[in-house]
């Protein structure tokens, strides 16, 4: 009987312990929070944004949250199967340019998921060529894919990569139709990959990024390793953003020269093509409404107090907090944009 | 004295305590270096760049150390690092010698990472040049080197080669990953499997499925015998240790500290390889290559040499280019952009006092490690001790931390951990050999990606001999490799048949 | 004569170049250990008689079946209490007890107590250390 009792009494506190973490009050944030992110690495800027973030929102919401680096993939995968709201994503426009691009295991983002407030930008996606090279500006790159000869540009296909070498393209054929089938891919990984096809002379320009290629540039023309910028393709309210001593011995004033509209790749002929690295939340579709606004708040109050933007600085990032409305808005137009690009050069 | 004023205590004690809790993550096995550095990176923000760099560098030493320790006493490497200590390391244990063998080992890797550090104070920027000569074809040539070794280790040179194939095969399920210069695709995937091997199987979970559980699950086939206990395998008995074990393997554990370092310095050929490759040059070079994989210290010495070797040879490409040697100096990168700080080929000139700490630390955390593991030796093999009834279900929970946090937190993960275990051990019955299959595994999707990207590349397949001289140095020594593997199989079957 | 060399790589298929020429050598290397090894094969029967046989049926299937129940009540119970790891330290302790059940051979109090405190300490100290510590992501 006392055994009983005791079993009972054991099972039902059990019960009652499970509950405020178990079951969720409706708009309540969980306690623990695991932020899932589409990258591998926790050495890339996806990891930094996000910890940096989490760490913010953490404290300001008084939960834990803990970021992953599991991959687009398993990302996507592990956003799919919970709705309670523990589990949550950042990424950037890679989310719909995978899509876009036809990538294995991307889906339209906006119609699977919800998306959440923008948080930041990397504004450092580069393109370089060799500092002894003939081609010292994109205009050279275009007259000489006019002319016929073949320029070969390494990225890594079907995403961020890849979309500033289809807007190259697209602006070829808007300037000479035909002169676009000159620039060709060469399709490689990491960035050391892209270096090395530069120094191996496989391809004659380059992705790349300000923040890793940057001291590149800086070398000795006669170094076989030299580079030089010949496009950043961040726009130019987000690069005046920047702090003002730039990158390494490269001011800010001497990266705005390689971004529009002092370099322009024309999306039209009459806009430039622009291309911002943000980095947003996404959430699971069925999750509760008011749980996003809790996070849309918590956000909005971290970056009022400003101490966020001053670690996004730091690690080179600029700070862009849109609320989730805005940041639907925003992405969606951008994505639409890119589209148009990438169908109008494969057509 | 302005030179050193980083030197605080502060500074000597995180990175002590870098490389004991290092230690510890490299010789629990399922935990690696990358995973003690990658969960230690947040700590470093606060921590200030040279505080933070010299605990990390002291993880990363200390558990690229810590890993021969369950090699030799359990047969499990520790990290992926250390699998070829195992060949050696566990039959000389199993023989009474776990004492001398962990000593050895110690002794090896502290050589190593010592040579590594005095190659990348001498020549880092030096070396960085050199690495950046060698384009697809070289690197695909170091792989296929490295995989000659597959011959080398198989008890029938038929199975084993079969049995490593097989695991360049397994390797290859998945997508055709496209941050390694793929298209993306999927290949290989039987079907209805899709949502968990999109990403094929990872490295982690395999190996300690085919080295932890499979073990465990042979001797519980034996029904966990208490008369072989490993209580038996006296760490001390009979052999004691001297340094006149090195007496002729001075050019051994030369080269392959060398040779550890100088895979470090190739980006993407991976840190795994290291060891592998010092331990097939020490075969081929050998005057008993047949001792090697019975418990010859002299693979010891090649194997832990390497792996430490790998240490400061993966810090050139990362502090004179920008790009990391290895995936936990990837994971370092990460440490050096939080604090605003940009690597890059300007990195030593421009940040002497954060170069001259590094050196420092990697310096302390190598004679750390040393000491304390020189020390704990007593202690170590008290692991051994534990009675297996203990011991078994708690290597296997430890397994489960370390394939399910691997990829930060994927199940799949953890189910592989079973299937490799299952797998391992059916693959001891029908005769063929673990060894062959994890170096297969290993160097598998690399071998791919720089065979096809060549070939994508130069569109001839003559460019893998006209290259360079690099590549016909790189085939000389692939054609020794063979060649030994070849008359070592001859002299065995004539020994047979006599 | 170089033309004899040449190979030209569609990037959109190379996904399957090398997969395909690994295949090959494994069917190749497979057929020359069925011919060399006929003998063996053929004995393939007796082979796993004399394996069941010599086995230890109750700790080897006991092992892969507790192993079984392990990994597959670990997520579903995590779930109960998302992100915190518990369903790693639930299993875990259970487990652990009854492996070394299994595995112990003469089970005396003495060495039960033992068991179980092995089985209550160690799960318990690993989850604190990566949950709490470290803040690993576990079930």
């Amino acid at each position: 009987m006392n055994f009983t009792r005791r079993t009972l009494l054991a099972t039902a506190g059990a019960a009652l312990a499970t509950r405020p973490l178990g079951a969720l009050a409706a708009g309540k944030l969980p306690r623990n929070v695991r932020l899932v992110i589409g990258s591998k690495s926790t050495g890339g800027d996806t990891y930094q944004n996000s910890a940096i973030v989490a760490d913010a929102l953490a404290k300001e919401l008084d939960i834990n949250i803990k970021v992953d680096a599991v991959g687009a993939t398993q990302a996507f995968k592990a956003l799919e199967r919970d709705s309670r709201g523990t589990t949550m994503m950042i990424f950037h426009d890679q989310s719909y340019l995978g899509w876009l691009y036809g990538r294995t295991g991307y889906v339209d983002p906006f119609k699977t998921y919800a998306i959440g407030p923008t948080v930041a930008i990397n504004p450092g996606n580069a393109y370089l060529v060799a500092k002894n090279s003939p081609y010292k500006t994109m205009g050279d790159v275009f007259k000489a894919a006019a002319d016929g000869k073949r320029i070969r540009v390494a990225i890594q296909p079907g995403g961020v990569s890849e979309i500033g070498f289809s807007a190259m393209k697209n602006a070829a054929k808007v300037m000479h139709p035909g002169s676009e089938k000159n620039l060709v891919a060469v399709n490689t990984g990491s960035q050391s990959d892209k270096n090395q096809a530069l120094w191996d002379d496989l391809a004659d320009v380059i992705n790349g990024s300000i923040q890793a290629n940057e001291q590149f540039t800086q070398l000795d023309a006669s170094d076989k390793k030299a580079m030089r910028f010949i496009w950043i393709t961040a726009r130019q309210k987000t690069l005046e953003q920047a702090p003002e001593k730039g990158m390494g011995k490269t001011t800010r004033d001497d990266l705005l020269k390689y971004a529009s509209p002092e370099t322009s790749v024309t999306l039209d002929g009459k806009k430039d093509f622009t291309f911002d690295k943000e980095f947003f939340f996404m959430f699971n579709k069925k999750m509760d409404p008011a749980i996003i606004e809790t996070v849309n708040q918590g956000l909005a109050a971290v970056f009022k107090k400003g101490e966020i933007q001053k670690r996004q600085k730091a690690a080179f990032f600029i700070p862009n907090y849109l609320p989730t409305d805005q940041a639907l808005a925003h992405l969606k137009d951008k994505a639409d944009t890119y589209a148009k690009v990438i169908k109008d050069i494969r057509s | 004295m302005d030179l050193l004023s980083f030197v605080t205590p502060l500074f000597l004690t995180l990175i002590v305590s870098g490389t004991v809790i290092g230690i510890v993550f490299g010789s629990i096995p399922g935990l690696t270096a990358t995973m003690a550095v990658a969960v230690c990176l947040p700590l470093t923000y606060s921590l200030g760049l040279n505080n933070g760099l010299g605990l990390l560098l002291g993880l990363y030493v200390g558990g690229i150390s810590g890993g021969l320790v369950p090699a030799i006493l359990l047969g499990i490497p520790g990290t992926p690092s250390s699998i070829t200590t195992t060949f050696d390391g566990y039959p000389m244990a199993k023989r009474g010698e776990g004492e001398r063998a962990l000593r050895i080992g110690i002794v090896s890797s502290v050589v190593g990472g010592l040579i590594s550090l005095a190659v990348l104070v001498l020549f880092a920027p030096l070396l960085a040049d050199f690495a950046i000569d060698f384009s697809y074809v070289e690197k695909f040539l170091i792989i296929l080197f490295a995989l000659t070794v597959m011959a080398a280790l198989s008890k029938d040179m038929l199975l084993g080669i079969f049995s490593g194939v097989l695991g360049i095969f397994i390797s290859l399920i998945g997508t055709y990953d496209v941050s390694n210069g793929g298209n993306g695709k999927e290949r290989l995937i039987p079907p209805g499997t899709e949502y968990w091997l999109q990403d094929g199987f990872s490295l982690l979970p395999v190996l300690i499925g085919l080295f932890g559980l499979a073990a465990i699950l042979e001797e519980a086939e034996l029904g966990v015998p208490k008369g072989q206990s490993m209580k038996d395998i006296k760490v001390g008995a009979h052999s004691r240790f001297s340094f006149s074990v090195f007496g002729g393997q001075i050019v051994n554990l030369v080269r392959s500290s060398l040779i550890g370092t100088f895979v470090g310095i190739l980006p993407g050929v991976g840190g795994s390889a290291a060891s592998i490759l010092s331990y097939t040059n020490a075969k081929t070079f050998s005057r008993h290559p047949e001792r090697f994989g019975k418990g010859e210290p002299a693979g010891i010495i090649a194997s832990e040499s390497g792996n430490n070797g790998l240490t400061g040879g993966a810090l050139v490409p990362l502090l004179s280019l920008g790009i990391p040697g290895d995936s936990t100096t990837a994971l370092l990168i990460g440490a050096f952009t939080l604090q605003g700080v940009q690597v890059g080929p300007l990195f030593i000139s421009g940040n002497t006092e954060t170069w001259n700490a590094m050196i420092v630390a990697m310096l302390i955390a190598n004679v750390a490690m040393f000491v304390v593991m020189y020390l704990a030796i007593r202690w170590l093999a008290l692991a051994v001790t534990i009675p297996k009834h203990i011991l078994f279900p708690i290597i296997l929970m430890m397994c489960v931390i370390g394939a399910y946090t691997i990829n930060y937190g994927i199940m799949f993960d953890v189910w592989t951990l079973l299937i490799f275990g299952i797998g391992g051990w059916l693959m001891g019955k029908v005769g063929l050999e673990v060894a062959p299959f994890i170096i297969g595994f290993i160097l598998g999707p690399s071998a791919e990606v720089y065979f096809v990207k060549t070939l994508e590349s130069f569109g001839t397949l003559t460019i893998f001999f006209t290259k360079s001289w690099i590549a016909v140095v790189l085939w000389l020594l692939i054609a020794g490799s063979v060649a030994t593997s070849v008359w070592m199989s001859r002299r065995h079957r004539r020994l047979d048949e006599g | 004569m170089a033309d004899l060399f040449k190979v030209h790589i569609n990037f959109a298929t190379s996904q399957l170049i090398f997969p395909t020429i690994i295949a090959c050598v494994l069917a190749v290397l497979g057929i020359a250990i069925a011919i060399t090894h006929r003998h063996r094969i053929a004995g393939a029967g007796a082979h796993w008689r004399a394996i069941a046989g010599r086995m230890d049926k109750m700790r080897f299937f006991g092992a892969i079946g507790l192993t079984l129940v392990y990994f597959s009540t670990m997520q579903p119970v995590g779930n109960l209490w998302p992100n915190t790891g518990m369903g790693f330290l639930l299993t875990s302790i259970p487990f652990v007890f009854l492996c070394g059940v299994l595995f112990l051979h003469d089970r005396r109090p003495g060495n039960m107590i033992g068991l179980t405190v092995a089985a209550l300490v160690a799960p318990t100290l690993v989850w604190w250390v990566f949950a709490d510590l470290f803040f690993l992501t576990l079930p």
